[in-house]
């Protein structure tokens, strides 16, 4: 927290940079704003506890606003933690340190769709359904279709390197992003261009993609489109285990076809989800995969699928289940009478693998996880040619707060350890925040000095979203 | 609502990653958590379980709550904001605890019974009765219509003549009482409605006839769930009209016509399809949808106390809501309610123009002066 001569100064300039009505001190919008959607931060509001809270809310509306905000910030030794449509599930916009949150939504321009580059140039703080929204009245869509679509936005999307439900052929955030303008902790404007490839040394922006407000806050970029698909077909099977799921995803991949939705349920990820409205199995995965495209390409594609999944004991179940969860994605993003109950607090954590790999973490994953009373499940989504992510979803219950959390953080010490030990990446799409951050060394191994020493170089006061992404935590 | 479901239901909105906040019109005028649905129901959370009293910020942050019900569309597991907000207010008014911005509007209606200030004398001064003696209705034209927008009032009246009813208005209305039941002065809101209530029951008429649709919603429901019993249906103007759609002539308008769909007409009170079945008579068919229409349709931001509280962010939402008549290419946006025209045309309406129902049909037959095309 800043003494309140710093917080005094603070205020009276940076009311001078976006006006009285847009910067507050006020504790109610303090708290109102304090939290993202990490569950731990859900757990303990419920629980009536109180979470790091920001000196100051400041809504810049423009890059020249976020600029002189950052300036003042860096001058004064202030922490800025830059928030967007905080729904993020790491806690990567807690004021951990106090300080300055940096709130983008006033900045939610459209600015340009370009029709003959299939481009849209956007502001930061545009939230992703509005966003997608207005692409399909164009004819186009994103490809980014996280589950947290109606609150996360585009800022927060390219700070955590996030992944929509059809990452496997539209790509993720940073496959999508072509262009990227940011702002560093001087209040220096970084505006990388938008061209579909170069060779003009490193990527810059892929330095900022995934930087978690912990380098720069990002203000604008520009991001891929593509037509809308003529068509979305959609289609399930049942497999007996999980290594035949699996090995069919791989050839699926091996044969070319790149399907947009690829979704393999474990036997309780099934249970839960999919049998109180299909009959499965005991014991069975279901696979949900869709195809998007031109009528003629989408039937081929799932005929390949199809016939390779038969050949690999699946049980064809139509459409029906894939169907399904794509009219109900949304849906588990809601809270739940159960869940919400007592001290209650589940969570994912989001790995991603190599196929040589992925099947020995899930198993060592559930292994670690479950050793904590925890209740259990996964699916495999976000496959791609050579591998993909496991949501290794928990859930766990005490009878108090502290056994709760302790639980909580005991389920993901040791289930990263466990992902980290088989060869796996501890998150594919959710970032690190603060639920990860200690364990983000272990993580990069020696490259994390390289990291640590960038930071140093783009942000030596050490202001940008201390405590985040493993780096910058203050006494 | 019970204490119990009160108590579950603000649990889990304060649990919810803010699946609705995209939606909310105060979240497009603020863009900012604070005046957002997940935020108003964590407020009145954490005041319930303990852990923090609502202050000063936190009272005004529920009254920047239009009530719209929005929020409810899109929550799966059917938390009713807009209902804790309003029981929240009720208890924050009988604790003397609201916005002073409110007074105005609770004496004026103690005092002229309308929230304008205007001379209750002057309340019926739109009306000349005709000579008719088809079926007796009387029409209950509320504060809005009766000194703000005349020209419904007056073409409701002669549209009912029209039709072949015998009109009648009410020998002493008060305000039915919406505002003050929207802002928390329930108890005051009742004062009106008893009285409305005796005047009503002993009019001679078969049917009561409302245009708008907070006095709709008050009639129709606030009033008998807080004991206070019409013995007449109340009926709103867009099925009165609906009953009559063979008679009613169809007009070239010159341009397409679209509905807005006001929240007390539409999410509180379930009437989407009368409105359409109108206008889409009376235009020949040439009546486009909105993208947000019917259980999706924007608050026009004249709700619950936010344009008396909050006149700037409101005029936002009717700005917006504009625009999306605009971008259909509408050259009439018609609504069923004086409070929603009333802020829709004091908007930046130019090369849009604004109608409430009863207007536009009486437009179609050509009759009535007062509607400027």
């Amino acid at each position: 927290m800043l003494d309140s001569k710093t917080k005094s100064v603070l205020l009276e300039r940076i009311r001078t940079v976006v006006g009285s009505d847009h910067v507050t001190v006020n504790e109610t919008d303090a708290i109102l704003n304090a939290h993202d959607a990490n569950p731990l931060s859900e757990a303990k509001i419920r629980a009536g506890e109180s979470l790091p809270l920001a000196d100051l809310i400041v809504f810049p509306a423009s890059t020249e606003e976020v600029s002189k905000v950052l300036k003042l910030a860096n001058e004064l030794r202030v922490p800025v933690v830059p928030v967007g449509g905080g729904a993020g599930t790491c806690g990567g916009t807690l004021p951990v340190y106090g300080g300055i949150q940096l709130d983008l939504k006033r900045m939610d321009k459209v600015i340009l769709i370009d029709n003959q580059s299939m481009l849209v140039q956007v502001q930061a703080g545009v939230v992703g359904i509005d966003l997608e929204e207005e692409v399909n009245r164009q004819g186009y869509t994103t490809g980014h279709t996280p589950t947290s679509l109606r609150a996360s936005n585009v800022g927060g999307f390219i700070a955590t390197r996030s992944g929509g439900s059809m990452s496997s052929l539209y790509g993720k955030i940073e496959d999508l992003t072509l262009g990227l303008e940011v702002v560093l902790a001087d209040g220096s404007v970084i505006r990388c261009k938008a061209v579909p490839r170069h060779s003009v040394g490193p990527d810059l922006k892929q330095l900022f993609i995934g930087s978690e407000g912990t380098l720069c806050v990002i203000t604008e970029a520009t991001l891929r489109l593509f037509p809308l698909p003529k068509e979305r077909r959609f289609r399930s099977m049942s497999f007996p285990d999980v290594h035949s799921g699996l090995e069919a995803i791989r050839l699926i991949f091996r044969e070319g076809v790149l399907p947009s939705v690829v979704r393999l349920y474990d036997p309780e990820d099934t249970a839960l989800h999919v049998s109180s409205h299909f009959d499965v199995e005991e014991g069975s995965c279901m696979l949900m995969l869709a195809f998007d495209g031109r009528a003629e390409k989408v039937a081929v594609e799932e005929s390949i699928a199809a016939e390779i999944c038969l050949k690999n004991g699946a049980k064809d179940y139509g459409e029906g289940p894939s169907r399904y969860w794509w009219e109900h994605r949304y849906d588990m993003y809601y809270p739940t009478k159960f869940a919400t109950s007592g001290y209650s607090v589940g969570d994912t954590i989001d790995i991603v693998a190599t196929y040589d790999k992925l099947e020995n973490v899930y198993h060592e994953m559930k292994k670690a996880m479950e050793a904590h009373d925890a209740v259990v499940m996964s699916h495999f989504s976000h496959m791609y040619p050579n591998g993909g992510s496991i949501y290794m979803i928990f859930f766990v219950s005490k009878e108090d707060a502290s056994s709760a959390w302790s639980a909580y953080k005991g389920i993901w010490d040791d289930g990263v350890a466990a992902c980290l030990r088989m060869g796996g990446t501890m998150s594919h799409q959710h970032g690190v925040g603060t639920t990860r951050s200690t364990y983000t060394e272990a993580e990069w191994g020696s490259g994390f000095q390289v990291l640590r020493q960038i930071k140093e170089v783009l942000d030596p006061n050490g202001i940008m979203n201390p405590g985040k992404l493993g780096m910058g935590g203050r006494s | 609502m019970d204490q119990a479901k009160t108590a579950e239901q603000l649990r889990l909105c304060a649990a919810c990653p803010k699946m609705c906040r995209h939606m909310c019109p105060t979240f497009l005028a603020w863009r900012s958590d604070s005046p957002t649905p997940h935020s108003r129901s964590l407020l009145v959370y954490q005041e319930m379980n303990g852990t923090r009293n609502l202050d000063e910020r936190a009272i005004e942050v529920l009254y920047q709550c239009l009530e719209c019900s929005q929020c409810l569309v899109w929550c799966l597991p059917q938390v009713d904001v807009a209902a804790i907000v309003e029981d929240t207010r009720t208890r924050l008014v009988e604790q003397q605890r609201y916005p002073q911005g409110l007074d105005k509007i609770s004496s004026m209606i103690a005092t002229n019974h309308n929230p304008f200030g205007e001379l209750h004398s002057k309340r019926s001064k739109w009306f000349t009765p005709a000579k008719n003696v088809g079926k007796k209705i009387v029409y209950f034209s509320g504060c809005t219509a009766a000194y703000r927008e005349n020209g419904i009032a007056q073409s409701t009246a002669s549209l009912l003549t029209k039709l072949g009813y015998g009109v009648s208005i009410m020998n002493d209305e008060w305000c039915c009482g919406s505002p003050l039941f929207r802002t928390g002065f329930r108890n005051q809101g009742l004062e009106e409605a008893r009285h409305n209530a005796d005047v009503l029951n002993k009019q001679d008429a078969q049917e009561i006839v409302v245009t708008c649709p907070g006095c709709y919603r008050a009639l129709s429901r606030d009033y008998p769930e807080n004991g206070v019993q019409l013995a007449r249906p109340v009926i709103h103007i867009s099925q009165l009209l609906e009953r009559h759609l063979d008679e009613l002539k169809t007009a070239d308008f010159g341009g397409l016509v679209t509905f807005h769909d006001p929240c007390h007409l539409g999410r509180h009170c379930g009437i989407y399809d009368p409105p359409r079945r109108v206008l889409n008579k009376i235009s020949g068919g040439k009546v486009v949808e909105m993208q947000r229409n019917r259980e999706n349709a924007m608050c026009c931001g004249n709700g619950a106390g936010m344009r008396m509280l909050f006149e700037e962010q409101a005029r936002v939402i009717g700005k917006a809501r504009v625009q999306q008549a605009r971008n259909v290419g509408a050259a009439y946006l018609v609504t069923s309610c004086p409070f929603c025209k009333n802020m829709l045309a004091s908007q930046d309406a130019e090369g849009l123009t604004v109608l409430d129902l009863p207007e536009i049909v009486m437009a179609s037959y050509h009759l009535h002066p007062k509607v400027k095309m």
